[in-house]
Protein backbone atom coordinates (compact mmCIF):
# COMPACT_ATOMS: atom_id res chain seq x y z
CA UNK A 1 0.00 0.00 0.00
CA UNK A 2 3.14 2.63 0.39
CA UNK A 3 4.96 1.22 -2.26
CA UNK A 4 5.24 4.01 -4.94
CA UNK A 5 3.41 3.28 -8.24
CA UNK A 6 3.96 5.15 -11.22
CA UNK A 7 0.69 7.42 -11.48
CA UNK A 8 0.76 10.58 -13.07
CA UNK A 9 -2.06 12.26 -11.91
CA UNK A 10 -2.31 11.19 -8.36
CA UNK A 11 1.41 12.27 -8.00
CA UNK A 12 1.60 15.35 -9.59
CA UNK A 13 -1.77 16.78 -7.57
CA UNK A 14 -0.29 15.63 -4.52
CA UNK A 15 3.13 17.02 -4.78
CA UNK A 16 1.43 20.29 -5.55
CA UNK A 17 -1.29 19.95 -2.61
CA UNK A 18 0.86 19.02 0.31
CA UNK A 19 2.25 22.15 1.25
CA UNK A 20 -0.90 23.78 0.99
CA UNK A 21 -2.26 21.31 2.81
CA UNK A 22 0.05 21.98 5.57
CA UNK A 23 -0.05 25.31 5.43
CA UNK A 24 -4.08 24.95 6.16
CA UNK A 25 -3.40 22.73 9.02
CA UNK A 26 -1.09 25.18 11.02
CA UNK A 27 -3.78 28.38 10.37
CA UNK A 28 -6.71 25.85 11.88
CA UNK A 29 -4.09 25.25 14.91
CA UNK A 30 -2.74 29.15 15.20
CA UNK A 31 -6.38 30.56 14.80
CA UNK A 32 -8.19 28.58 17.09
CA UNK A 33 -9.66 31.22 19.29
CA UNK A 34 -11.40 32.61 16.42
CA UNK A 35 -12.64 30.03 14.01
CA UNK A 36 -13.18 26.29 14.39
CA UNK A 37 -10.15 24.53 14.80
CA UNK A 38 -7.54 24.54 17.81
CA UNK A 39 -4.80 21.83 17.90
CA UNK A 40 -6.43 18.59 17.70
CA UNK A 41 -8.14 19.63 14.77
CA UNK A 42 -4.91 20.98 13.00
CA UNK A 43 -2.71 17.96 14.36
CA UNK A 44 -5.05 15.68 12.45
CA UNK A 45 -5.04 17.21 9.03
CA UNK A 46 -0.69 17.62 9.57
CA UNK A 47 -1.31 13.84 10.29
CA UNK A 48 -3.16 13.69 6.83
CA UNK A 49 -0.38 15.40 4.66
CA UNK A 50 1.70 13.03 6.01
CA UNK A 51 -0.58 10.21 5.40
CA UNK A 52 -0.94 11.46 1.56
CA UNK A 53 3.05 12.43 1.39
CA UNK A 54 3.44 8.17 2.15
CA UNK A 55 0.76 6.99 0.06
CA UNK A 56 2.04 8.62 -3.16
CA UNK A 57 5.68 8.60 -2.79
CA UNK A 58 5.94 5.40 -1.19
CA UNK A 59 7.45 4.10 2.23
CA UNK A 60 11.39 4.18 0.93
CA UNK A 61 11.37 8.10 -0.25
CA UNK A 62 9.47 9.32 2.73
CA UNK A 63 11.58 7.68 4.93
CA UNK A 64 14.42 9.68 3.22
CA UNK A 65 12.23 12.76 4.27
CA UNK A 66 10.80 11.88 7.61
CA UNK A 67 12.69 9.29 9.72
CA UNK A 68 10.39 7.38 11.93
CA UNK A 69 12.57 8.53 14.80
CA UNK A 70 11.64 12.09 14.20
CA UNK A 71 8.23 11.17 15.19
CA UNK A 72 9.16 9.71 18.43
CA UNK A 73 10.86 13.47 19.48
CA UNK A 74 7.79 14.77 17.67
CA UNK A 75 5.08 12.86 20.07
CA UNK A 76 7.76 13.55 23.33
CA UNK A 77 8.20 17.26 22.54
CA UNK A 78 4.85 18.23 22.43
CA UNK A 79 3.73 16.31 25.29
CA UNK A 80 6.89 17.80 27.04
CA UNK A 81 5.46 21.66 25.74
CA UNK A 82 2.13 20.86 26.90
CA UNK A 83 3.26 20.16 30.62
CA UNK A 84 6.58 22.32 30.51
CA UNK A 85 3.79 25.12 30.22
CA UNK A 86 1.85 23.81 33.27
CA UNK A 87 4.88 23.48 35.39
CA UNK A 88 6.24 27.10 34.70
CA UNK A 89 2.55 28.67 36.14
CA UNK A 90 3.37 26.29 38.81
CA UNK A 91 6.77 28.21 39.01
CA UNK A 92 5.10 31.33 39.30
CA UNK A 93 3.15 30.56 42.57
CA UNK A 94 -0.04 29.81 40.31
CA UNK A 95 -1.72 26.95 39.78
CA UNK A 96 -1.13 24.22 37.08
CA UNK A 97 -2.35 25.52 34.47
CA UNK A 98 -3.09 28.81 35.34
CA UNK A 99 -1.79 30.93 32.48
CA UNK A 100 -2.50 34.59 34.04
CA UNK A 101 0.67 34.46 36.13
CA UNK A 102 2.58 34.45 33.05
CA UNK A 103 1.77 37.65 32.75
CA UNK A 104 5.24 38.55 34.87
CA UNK A 105 7.49 36.53 31.94
CA UNK A 106 5.71 37.87 28.69
CA UNK A 107 5.28 41.58 29.96
CA UNK A 108 1.50 41.26 28.86
CA UNK A 109 -1.74 41.80 30.94
CA UNK A 110 -3.08 38.64 32.36
CA UNK A 111 -5.84 38.24 29.84
CA UNK A 112 -3.28 38.17 27.23
CA UNK A 113 -1.48 35.98 28.97
CA UNK A 114 -3.89 33.46 29.34
CA UNK A 115 -4.24 33.76 25.35
CA UNK A 116 -0.48 33.04 24.51
CA UNK A 117 -0.50 29.85 27.06
CA UNK A 118 -3.65 28.52 25.38
CA UNK A 119 -1.82 29.00 21.89
CA UNK A 120 1.25 27.56 23.28
CA UNK A 121 -0.33 24.47 24.27
CA UNK A 122 -2.57 23.87 21.71
CA UNK A 123 0.68 23.64 19.55
CA UNK A 124 1.98 21.08 21.71
CA UNK A 125 -1.10 19.41 20.97
CA UNK A 126 -0.70 19.69 17.46
CA UNK A 127 2.61 18.43 17.62
CA UNK A 128 1.85 14.79 19.33
CA UNK A 129 -1.49 14.21 17.50
CA UNK A 130 0.63 14.46 13.89
CA UNK A 131 3.48 12.53 15.44
CA UNK A 132 0.81 9.49 16.98
CA UNK A 133 -1.72 9.77 13.55
CA UNK A 134 1.51 8.85 10.90
CA UNK A 135 3.02 6.54 13.38
CA UNK A 136 -0.19 4.49 13.30
CA UNK A 137 -0.84 4.98 9.38
CA UNK A 138 2.75 3.53 9.06
CA UNK A 139 2.65 0.40 11.63
CA UNK A 140 -0.32 -0.88 10.36
CA UNK A 141 0.42 -0.30 6.54
CA UNK A 142 3.79 -1.93 6.90
CA UNK A 143 2.38 -5.00 9.42
CA UNK A 144 4.67 -3.52 11.99
CA UNK A 145 8.18 -4.04 10.61
CA UNK A 146 10.30 -1.39 10.25
CA UNK A 147 13.33 -1.42 8.26
CA UNK A 148 15.18 -0.80 10.72
CA UNK A 149 14.43 -3.66 12.57
CA UNK A 150 15.30 -5.91 9.72
CA UNK A 151 18.66 -4.03 9.05
CA UNK A 152 19.88 -5.53 12.38
CA UNK A 153 19.15 -9.19 12.16
CA UNK B 1 -32.96 34.01 -1.36
CA UNK B 2 -32.92 31.92 1.73
CA UNK B 3 -35.83 29.92 0.52
CA UNK B 4 -34.05 29.43 -2.50
CA UNK B 5 -31.47 28.19 -0.76
CA UNK B 6 -33.13 26.04 1.73
CA UNK B 7 -34.70 24.40 -1.50
CA UNK B 8 -31.41 23.40 -3.10
CA UNK B 9 -30.48 22.12 -0.26
CA UNK B 10 -33.60 20.10 0.48
CA UNK B 11 -33.10 19.00 -3.02
CA UNK B 12 -29.21 18.20 -2.33
CA UNK B 13 -30.45 16.25 0.45
CA UNK B 14 -32.80 14.12 -1.46
CA UNK B 15 -29.70 13.25 -3.91
CA UNK B 16 -27.72 11.93 -0.74
CA UNK B 17 -30.57 9.68 -0.51
CA UNK B 18 -30.87 8.89 -3.46
CA UNK B 19 -26.93 7.93 -4.04
CA UNK B 20 -27.24 6.03 0.36
CA UNK B 21 -28.83 3.02 -1.86
CA UNK B 22 -26.20 2.72 -3.93
CA UNK B 23 -23.95 2.56 -0.56
CA UNK B 24 -26.33 -0.09 0.88
CA UNK B 25 -26.67 -2.62 -1.83
CA UNK B 26 -23.99 -1.58 -4.22
CA UNK B 27 -22.73 -5.44 -5.27
CA UNK B 28 -19.28 -5.46 -3.92
CA UNK B 29 -16.91 -2.40 -2.14
CA UNK B 30 -15.68 -0.65 -5.46
CA UNK B 31 -19.47 0.69 -5.78
CA UNK B 32 -19.32 1.51 -1.92
CA UNK B 33 -16.24 3.81 -2.26
CA UNK B 34 -17.48 5.68 -5.37
CA UNK B 35 -20.44 6.37 -3.74
CA UNK B 36 -19.04 7.42 -0.43
CA UNK B 37 -16.88 10.02 -2.48
CA UNK B 38 -19.97 11.44 -4.47
CA UNK B 39 -21.99 11.57 -1.07
CA UNK B 40 -18.78 14.01 0.36
CA UNK B 41 -19.02 16.57 -2.82
CA UNK B 42 -22.86 16.87 -2.02
CA UNK B 43 -22.39 17.41 2.15
CA UNK B 44 -19.52 20.45 1.04
CA UNK B 45 -22.19 21.98 -0.65
CA UNK B 46 -25.18 21.42 1.88
CA UNK B 47 -22.76 23.05 4.63
CA UNK B 48 -21.90 25.70 2.78
CA UNK B 49 -25.79 26.28 2.25
CA UNK B 50 -26.12 25.94 6.55
CA UNK B 51 -23.33 28.68 6.68
CA UNK B 52 -25.44 31.26 4.48
CA UNK B 53 -28.86 30.18 6.43
CA UNK B 54 -26.95 30.83 9.50
CA UNK B 55 -25.00 33.74 8.45
CA UNK B 56 -21.67 32.47 9.43
CA UNK B 57 -19.78 31.94 6.26
CA UNK B 58 -16.50 32.08 6.90
CA UNK B 59 -17.16 29.16 9.69
CA UNK B 60 -18.45 26.66 7.57
CA UNK B 61 -15.98 27.52 4.60
CA UNK B 62 -13.36 26.34 6.97
CA UNK B 63 -15.12 22.91 8.05
CA UNK B 64 -16.09 22.33 4.65
CA UNK B 65 -12.74 22.54 3.74
CA UNK B 66 -11.31 20.18 6.00
CA UNK B 67 -14.33 17.93 4.64
CA UNK B 68 -12.97 18.17 1.19
CA UNK B 69 -9.50 17.47 1.95
CA UNK B 70 -10.50 14.33 4.04
CA UNK B 71 -12.64 13.09 1.52
CA UNK B 72 -9.84 13.07 -1.25
CA UNK B 73 -7.48 11.26 1.24
CA UNK B 74 -9.62 8.72 2.38
CA UNK B 75 -10.82 8.19 -0.95
CA UNK B 76 -6.94 8.13 -2.29
CA UNK B 77 -6.37 5.88 0.78
CA UNK B 78 -9.29 3.22 0.47
CA UNK B 79 -8.64 2.62 -3.74
CA UNK B 80 -4.73 2.00 -2.84
CA UNK B 81 -5.94 -0.66 -0.22
CA UNK B 82 -8.39 -2.08 -2.74
CA UNK B 83 -5.76 -2.10 -5.63
CA UNK B 84 -3.36 -4.22 -2.96
CA UNK B 85 -5.75 -6.44 -2.16
CA UNK B 86 -6.16 -7.88 -5.51
CA UNK C 1 -10.17 29.06 -81.37
CA UNK C 2 -7.35 27.02 -79.56
CA UNK C 3 -5.42 30.04 -78.85
CA UNK C 4 -8.19 31.57 -77.34
CA UNK C 5 -8.57 28.87 -75.15
CA UNK C 6 -5.39 28.59 -74.56
CA UNK C 7 -5.02 32.82 -73.43
CA UNK C 8 -7.62 31.83 -71.36
CA UNK C 9 -6.46 28.73 -69.79
CA UNK C 10 -3.51 30.57 -69.15
CA UNK C 11 -5.36 33.74 -67.52
CA UNK C 12 -6.80 31.16 -64.88
CA UNK C 13 -3.86 29.88 -64.33
CA UNK C 14 -2.17 33.01 -63.63
CA UNK C 15 -4.81 33.91 -61.35
CA UNK C 16 -4.43 30.63 -59.12
CA UNK C 17 -1.21 30.82 -58.78
CA UNK C 18 -1.55 34.72 -57.86
CA UNK C 19 -4.88 33.11 -55.10
CA UNK C 20 -1.76 30.39 -54.09
CA UNK C 21 1.02 33.29 -53.56
CA UNK C 22 -1.33 35.47 -51.46
CA UNK C 23 -2.49 32.36 -49.21
CA UNK C 24 1.18 31.25 -48.71
CA UNK C 25 2.72 34.66 -47.52
CA UNK C 26 -0.48 34.92 -44.97
CA UNK C 27 0.56 31.07 -43.76
CA UNK C 28 4.08 32.56 -43.62
CA UNK C 29 3.38 35.38 -41.67
CA UNK C 30 0.99 33.52 -38.95
CA UNK C 31 3.96 30.91 -38.81
CA UNK C 32 6.58 33.67 -38.09
CA UNK C 33 4.61 35.49 -35.93
CA UNK C 34 3.99 31.48 -33.81
CA UNK C 35 7.86 30.45 -34.42
CA UNK C 36 8.88 33.71 -32.98
CA UNK C 37 7.08 33.05 -29.67
CA UNK C 38 9.15 29.40 -29.92
CA UNK C 39 12.18 31.42 -30.37
CA UNK C 40 11.89 33.16 -27.40
CA UNK C 41 11.26 30.50 -25.84
CA UNK C 42 14.04 28.34 -26.60
CA UNK C 43 16.36 31.36 -25.84
CA UNK C 44 15.12 31.52 -22.53
CA UNK C 45 16.09 27.58 -22.16
CA UNK C 46 19.60 28.03 -24.20
CA UNK C 47 20.17 30.99 -21.73
CA UNK C 48 19.40 29.30 -18.44
CA UNK C 49 21.38 26.64 -19.35
CA UNK C 50 24.73 28.73 -19.96
CA UNK C 51 23.58 30.22 -16.44
CA UNK C 52 23.92 26.89 -14.83
CA UNK C 53 21.09 25.39 -12.74
CA UNK C 54 23.03 24.46 -9.88
CA UNK C 55 21.53 22.73 -7.00
CA UNK C 56 22.03 25.22 -4.65
CA UNK C 57 20.78 28.22 -6.51
CA UNK C 58 17.44 26.62 -7.98
CA UNK C 59 16.75 25.82 -4.38
CA UNK C 60 16.48 28.82 -3.17
CA UNK C 61 14.63 30.28 -6.05
CA UNK C 62 12.48 27.46 -5.36
CA UNK C 63 12.12 28.42 -1.66
CA UNK C 64 11.84 32.15 -2.32
CA UNK C 65 8.93 31.54 -4.71
CA UNK C 66 7.04 28.68 -2.50
CA UNK C 67 7.50 31.27 0.75
CA UNK C 68 5.75 33.96 -1.30
CA UNK C 69 3.19 31.81 -2.83
CA UNK C 70 2.09 30.44 0.52
CA UNK C 71 2.68 33.65 2.47
CA UNK C 72 -0.15 34.69 0.27
CA UNK C 73 -2.54 31.77 0.85
CA UNK C 74 -2.26 32.29 4.69
CA UNK C 75 -2.94 36.32 4.15
CA UNK C 76 -6.15 35.32 1.73
CA UNK C 77 -7.15 33.06 4.89
CA UNK C 78 -7.06 34.62 7.69
CA UNK C 79 -8.37 37.99 7.61
CA UNK C 80 -6.78 39.50 10.11
CA UNK C 81 -3.96 42.11 9.58
CA UNK C 82 -2.23 42.62 12.55
CA UNK C 83 1.59 42.28 13.59
CA UNK C 84 0.69 39.26 15.93
CA UNK C 85 -1.34 36.96 13.41
CA UNK C 86 1.81 38.27 10.27
CA UNK C 87 4.28 37.13 12.19
CA UNK C 88 3.40 34.02 13.09
CA UNK C 89 2.61 33.12 9.73
CA UNK C 90 5.77 34.68 8.87
CA UNK C 91 7.15 31.63 11.07
CA UNK C 92 4.41 28.91 9.72
CA UNK C 93 5.34 29.47 5.89
CA UNK C 94 9.06 29.46 6.89
CA UNK C 95 8.95 25.69 8.75
CA UNK C 96 6.72 24.60 5.66
CA UNK C 97 8.55 26.39 2.54
CA UNK C 98 11.80 24.90 4.19
CA UNK C 99 10.49 21.28 4.68
CA UNK C 100 9.08 21.22 0.78
CA UNK C 101 10.64 23.17 -0.94
CA UNK C 102 11.33 20.75 -3.59
CA UNK C 103 7.57 19.51 -4.16
CA UNK C 104 5.94 22.59 -5.67
CA UNK C 105 8.16 23.77 -8.50
CA UNK C 106 10.10 20.23 -9.15
CA UNK C 107 9.72 20.57 -12.58
CA UNK C 108 9.20 23.50 -13.74
CA UNK C 109 9.62 24.37 -17.68
CA UNK C 110 10.98 27.74 -19.19
CA UNK C 111 8.57 29.97 -19.77
CA UNK C 112 7.20 33.11 -18.87
CA UNK C 113 4.95 32.35 -15.61
CA UNK C 114 3.01 35.74 -16.00
CA UNK C 115 2.05 34.71 -19.73
CA UNK C 116 1.09 30.92 -18.46
CA UNK C 117 -1.20 32.11 -15.56
CA UNK C 118 -3.03 34.64 -17.68
CA UNK C 119 -3.87 32.39 -20.19
CA UNK C 120 -4.64 29.58 -17.81
CA UNK C 121 -7.41 32.22 -16.66
CA UNK C 122 -8.78 32.80 -19.98
CA UNK C 123 -8.99 29.16 -20.54
CA UNK C 124 -11.76 29.01 -17.83
CA UNK C 125 -14.62 30.35 -19.23
CA UNK C 126 -14.34 27.86 -22.63
CA UNK C 127 -13.98 25.08 -19.98
CA UNK C 128 -16.76 26.20 -18.12
CA UNK C 129 -19.06 26.55 -21.24
CA UNK C 130 -17.96 23.06 -22.04
CA UNK C 131 -18.96 21.75 -18.79
CA UNK C 132 -22.47 23.33 -19.26
CA UNK C 133 -23.19 21.83 -22.80
CA UNK C 134 -22.02 18.10 -22.14
CA UNK C 135 -23.90 18.83 -18.85
CA UNK C 136 -26.97 19.40 -20.83
CA UNK C 137 -26.36 16.55 -23.12
CA UNK C 138 -25.95 13.46 -20.59
CA UNK C 139 -28.91 14.98 -18.15
CA UNK C 140 -30.76 14.16 -21.72
CA UNK C 141 -29.13 10.62 -22.01
CA UNK C 142 -30.09 10.19 -18.45
CA UNK C 143 -33.05 11.06 -18.12
CA UNK C 144 -34.78 9.54 -21.80
CA UNK C 145 -36.67 6.27 -21.07
CA UNK C 146 -34.74 4.03 -23.18
CA UNK C 147 -31.20 5.37 -22.05
CA UNK C 148 -29.13 5.53 -25.34
CA UNK C 149 -25.51 5.19 -24.15
CA UNK C 150 -22.47 3.56 -25.96
CA UNK C 151 -19.90 3.48 -23.28
CA UNK C 152 -16.30 2.75 -25.25
CA UNK C 153 -12.88 3.30 -24.41
CA UNK C 154 -10.88 5.50 -26.04
CA UNK C 155 -7.11 5.79 -26.04
CA UNK C 156 -4.67 8.34 -27.78
CA UNK C 157 -1.32 10.10 -27.86
CA UNK C 158 -0.90 13.45 -26.77
CA UNK C 159 1.79 15.61 -28.27
CA UNK C 160 1.69 17.55 -24.67
CA UNK C 161 5.29 17.27 -22.85
CA UNK C 162 5.74 18.40 -19.22
CA UNK C 163 3.30 16.36 -16.65
CA UNK C 164 1.16 19.59 -15.24
CA UNK C 165 -0.06 19.84 -18.62
CA UNK C 166 -0.74 15.60 -18.64
CA UNK C 167 -2.45 16.78 -15.11
CA UNK C 168 -4.65 19.58 -16.55
CA UNK C 169 -5.59 18.17 -19.61
CA UNK C 170 -6.65 14.74 -18.17
CA UNK C 171 -8.82 17.17 -15.02
CA UNK C 172 -10.43 18.93 -17.86
CA UNK C 173 -11.27 15.72 -19.60
CA UNK C 174 -12.77 14.29 -16.28
CA UNK C 175 -14.52 17.39 -14.88
CA UNK C 176 -16.62 17.45 -18.33
CA UNK C 177 -19.41 15.20 -17.95
CA UNK C 178 -19.43 12.05 -20.38
CA UNK C 179 -15.56 11.56 -20.01
CA UNK C 180 -13.25 10.14 -17.51
CA UNK C 181 -9.69 9.55 -17.92
CA UNK C 182 -8.41 6.10 -16.42
CA UNK C 183 -5.53 6.14 -16.60
CA UNK C 184 -1.95 7.60 -18.17
CA UNK C 185 0.24 4.87 -19.74
CA UNK C 186 3.38 6.09 -21.06
CA UNK C 187 1.89 9.57 -22.52
CA UNK C 188 -1.38 7.20 -23.84
CA UNK C 189 -4.71 8.48 -22.43
CA UNK C 190 -7.13 5.96 -22.01
CA UNK C 191 -10.43 7.64 -21.63
CA UNK C 192 -13.96 6.14 -21.37
CA UNK C 193 -16.78 7.85 -22.64
CA UNK C 194 -20.34 7.26 -22.22
CA UNK C 195 -21.89 7.88 -25.78
CA UNK C 196 -20.65 8.26 -29.59
CA UNK C 197 -21.65 12.37 -29.49
CA UNK C 198 -19.10 12.99 -26.56
CA UNK C 199 -16.62 11.03 -27.98
CA UNK C 200 -16.50 12.87 -31.04
CA UNK C 201 -16.18 15.65 -29.03
CA UNK C 202 -13.12 14.12 -27.93
CA UNK C 203 -11.33 13.24 -30.79
CA UNK C 204 -11.36 16.24 -32.43
CA UNK C 205 -8.43 17.44 -30.15
CA UNK C 206 -9.92 21.06 -29.24
CA UNK C 207 -9.54 20.89 -25.76
CA UNK C 208 -5.70 19.42 -26.43
CA UNK C 209 -4.63 22.32 -28.84
CA UNK C 210 -6.22 24.80 -25.94
CA UNK C 211 -4.03 23.20 -23.22
CA UNK C 212 -0.83 23.47 -25.41
CA UNK C 213 -1.59 27.03 -26.08
CA UNK C 214 -1.92 27.56 -22.36
CA UNK C 215 1.43 26.13 -21.40
CA UNK C 216 3.10 26.95 -24.48
CA UNK C 217 3.98 23.98 -25.94
CA UNK C 218 3.77 21.82 -29.09
CA UNK C 219 4.82 25.09 -31.13
CA UNK C 220 7.48 22.83 -33.06
CA UNK C 221 5.11 21.77 -35.12
CA UNK C 222 4.79 24.84 -36.86
CA UNK C 223 8.15 25.03 -38.01
CA UNK C 224 7.80 22.25 -40.41
CA UNK C 225 5.19 24.06 -41.56
CA UNK C 226 7.06 26.95 -42.43
CA UNK C 227 9.69 24.78 -44.02
CA UNK C 228 6.97 23.48 -46.46
CA UNK C 229 5.90 26.88 -47.10
CA UNK C 230 9.20 27.93 -47.98
CA UNK C 231 10.40 26.29 -50.35
CA UNK C 232 7.01 26.85 -52.26
CA UNK C 233 7.04 30.59 -51.79
CA UNK C 234 11.14 30.56 -53.20
CA UNK C 235 9.86 28.33 -56.08
CA UNK C 236 7.13 31.28 -57.03
CA UNK C 237 9.61 34.13 -56.21
CA UNK C 238 11.75 32.31 -59.12
CA UNK C 239 8.74 31.79 -61.58
CA UNK C 240 7.29 35.41 -60.91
Amino acid sequence: MVFRKDDIIVNTISRILIPFIQLYALYVIMHGHYSPGGGFQGGVILGASLVLLLLTRGYDETRLKIPENSMKLFASAGVLIYAGVGLLCLFFLGNFLDYSKLAVLLHVDPAQARSLGILAVEIGVGFAVMAVMYSIFLDISTGGVLAEDEEEE
Amino acid sequence: MTTFLLGIGLILCFLVLLVLYRVVFGPGVFNRVAAISAIGTKTLIILLIMGFLYNRVEMFIDISMVYALLNFIGCIAAAKYLEMEK
Amino acid sequence: MEVTLLIQAADESFRLLENARVQAVELLNTAVKLTSETRYVEARKVASLFRGAQDAKSGLQNFLATFILLFAFWVILSGKFDAFHLSLGVICTFIIAYLSHDLLFANVRVGDIRVIVQRFVTYMPWLIYQIVTANMHVAYLALSPRMPINPQIITFKTKLESDISWVTLANSITLTPGTITMDIQDGEFVVHALSKKVADDLNTGEMEDRVAHIFMEADHIYIQDVLDVARIFGEMKKVA
